[in-house]
């Protein structure tokens, strides 16, 4: 499966009012080329917290589902937060892992035990009640869904194609505190 | 009399409160335990215990940005720890939240491995260019509000580092 493929379920499926925290890299840029019309914030860096950041918004909005995507590298660089999420017993948060098992961005290399390591196991094994693994858009298709509409926390593993994620050519429009105004702006249900 | 801690543990939390921080982290340390306790027992703050101190932060960040305030509670290890977290929350996403550390490693302390923590911390913070104040008394404890505000005008982490005097001393 594509990561263009299993971010175009998630779009095709998210409710109006979902925000969706995206993880750094891949799927990133994943998710931007959907140009969904989701209210979203891209965690960038620091590596590795795309998912406490989730977990501290979902908090902060309990009124309103947290949909997090995110990739392999990232999560693998602090799988304690597994455990930490699902202490939390938090209600409107979901997390999807695309697992292309390297750092696309960083230039493909593997990663660590590439293709031999479980998401669904590790979020199972630190508590989270709910976890489904997709290897094809057929099963993407059917636990996106699955993901979404249950009542509480869930982890859904997607497995994509490795594919070339260069760095951008340039630095973008604008910086991170720019985006985050933005953000929280619309979070208040401005344009 | 009160036990060790329990004077200090309530006037920081009632800081908190009255700063209209709702949600804390934390990752204990000894010299914590009252603090903590007291804040699992604050209706009002939503208590999250973490594995890690950074993930605490990315927590405290995520609030912010949900328009929350929010405090991680945590040794000054964690502290060190998350020196990329605060860096980041503080100059790329310039969003606000509160550290309270127990400052280990200085004169109070009676444990050797602790000391290489009082030797490095407010270096590394300044070298982060993150704000930072050290209380030495409870009756000090009023900074903890101060440091909030200071952290919503900055747009910044402000990290407050608590002595033991601060924590575990009879105010005068």
């Amino acid at each position: 499966m594509r990561r263009s493929t299993a971010a175009r379920v998630f779009a095709e499926h998210l409710a109006a009012d979902d925000i969706v925290v995206c993880g750094l890299g891949s799927t990133a840029r994943a998710w931007r080329e959907q140009k969904a019309p989701h209210l979203t914030y891209y965690a960038s860096d620091p590596m590795g917290l795309g998912p406490a950041l989730a977990l501290g918004l979902a908090l902060a909005r309990p009124e309103r589902r947290i949909v997090l995507l995110e990739g392999d590298g990232d999560l693998s660089m602090n799988l304690g937060v597994l455990v930490t999420i699902a202490g939390a017993a938090i209600a409107n948060l979901r997390a999807a892992v695309f697992i292309n098992d390297r750092y696309e961005t960083g230039g493909g290399q593997p990663l660590p035990n590439a293709g031999r390591i479980s998401y669904v196991m590790l979020a199972a094994g630190a508590g989270w009640p709910w976890t489904g693994e997709a290897h094809d858009e057929k099963q993407a298709e059917r636990l996106v869904p699955a993901l979404l509409e249950r009542p509480g926390l869930g982890l859904l593993a997607l497995h994509v194609d490795a594919e070339e994620s260069p760095y951008p050519a340039d630095a973008g429009p604008t910086s991170q505190s720019e985006d985050r105004a933005v953000f929280q702006r619309r979070l208040a249900g401005g344009p | 009399m009160s036990e060790p801690g329990t004077e200090s543990a309530e006037r920081i939390v009632r800081a908190l409160v009255a700063a209209k921080v709702e949600i804390a982290t934390s990752l204990p340390d000894s010299w914590l335990t009252p603090l903590i306790a007291r804040i699992e027992a604050e209706p009002s703050i939503r208590h999250i215990r973490v594995t890690r101190e950074d993930d605490g932060a990315g927590i405290c960040a995520g609030a912010s940005l949900g328009g929350k305030r929010a405090v991680l509670v945590c040794q000054n290890a964690g502290v060190l720890l998350s020196a990329n977290a605060l860096a980041g929350y503080a100059h790329h996403h310039q969003l606000p939240f509160l550290v309270l550390a127990v400052y280990r490693g200085s004169h109070e302390d009676t444990f050797y491995y602790q000391m290489y923590k009082g030797r490095v911390t407010e270096p590394v913070l300044r070298g982060l260019g993150i704000p930072h104040h050290v209380v030495d008394r409870v009756e000090d404890a009023g900074v903890v509000g101060d440091a909030v505000r200071e952290s919503q005008l900055a747009r910044s982490p402000v990290v407050v580092l608590l002595r033991r005097a601060a924590l575990f001393g009879e105010p005068s």
